[in-house]
């Protein structure tokens, strides 16, 4: 094997242990997830086609409760990590990072969690404003 | 840059290939591209649906979940809708999503099982039937907004 050849079947070799091995783990249990909630997705929206508007709207009342509105959250932390997870993949295809991955996933993880905080605030706050038993409308 | 050895799999004898089979002694190269397993084209479009989705998704999900939070309905979306800005981000949005989602799941798959060629091709071709048949489904879902 030419050391060409050995170079480049060992890109990314020493990232599959500890962190780098975890992140990929998460990164697959997050697409599953993400793949599942796409159908169910088409499915729910669909529905306004197979029996009218109010099924549609009655769906959206539902997922306006407090519990789906956290559900939701738990989605969007999954689509936050999935794609930073992913652009640090993209930054290794182009040979960005190989050799400091953990910063580089500290930094991608640093921007999710400030973009779920966003969503959250405007969660909390929607759930404060038209859910008198706050927190206690969940049950 | 050359690219330095950082792990210790470079020792022995090439790794196999995804069907099993040793990887044909001096072409290493092919090896590692066999092992990568889904193919090039895929592996790109991967990217470039990556790349989509995450424009896409991210407005999506501010459009729905801060911007509209607790006002979703039937005319909400029809709102939405009537913009063709809105219209171009849900259709890529579709396409993108239903790819990149099938391939991931694909990739998942061909990791752990289907070791044959045929198996392989099935699961792809199957794959690309299910996804144009949602894809068609979910413009049919759409139509009702698109169309007004």
């Amino acid at each position: 094997m030419s050391p060409v050849d050995a170079a480049a079947t060992n890109v990314g070799a020493g990232n599959w242990r500890g962190l780098g091995m975890w992140a990929w783990l998460l990164f697959r249990i997050a697409g599953i997830v993400l793949v599942v909630y796409l159908f169910a997705h088409i499915g729910v929206i669909s529905s306004a086609r197979w029996s009218g508007h109010s099924t549609l709207n009655g769906a959206f009342t539902l997922f306006d409760h407090p519990l789906f509105v956290l559900l939701d959250l738990l989605l969007v932390w999954a689509v936050l990590f999935h794609a930073l997870n992913g652009v640090r993949i993209l930054l290794m295809d182009f040979g960005l990072g190989i050799h400091r991955h953990k910063a580089v996933f500290w930094g991608c993880m640093a921007i999710a969690v400030l973009t779920l905080g966003l969503f959250a605030f405007k969660a909390f706050s929607y759930i404060a404003a038209h859910h008198t038993g706050g927190l206690g409308g969940l049950v | 840059m050359t690219a330095q050895v950082v792990g210790p799999t470079t020792q022995g004898a090439p790794p196999p290939t995804s069907t099993g089979r040793p990887a044909p002694a001096g072409r290493m190269r092919g090896a590692v591209l066999d092992q990568s397993r889904g193919g090039m084209w895929a592996w790109l479009a991967q990217r470039v649906t990556a790349v989509v989705l995450i424009v896409g998704l991210l407005t999506h999900l501010v459009a729905t979940h801060v911007f509209n939070l607790g006002h979703l309905s039937f005319l909400n979306i029809s709102d939405r809708l009537g913009s063709t800005f809105f219209v171009v981000i849900d259709v890529s949005l579709l396409a993108a999503a239903i790819f990149h989602g099938l391939n991931g799941a694909r990739m998942i798959v061909l990791d752990y099982w289907l070791k044959t060629r045929g198996s392989r091709l099935a699961l792809t071709i199957g794959l690309w039937v299910l996804g144009s048949v949602t894809f068609v489904y979910g413009l049919w879902a759409l139509w009702p907004w698109i169309a007004r």
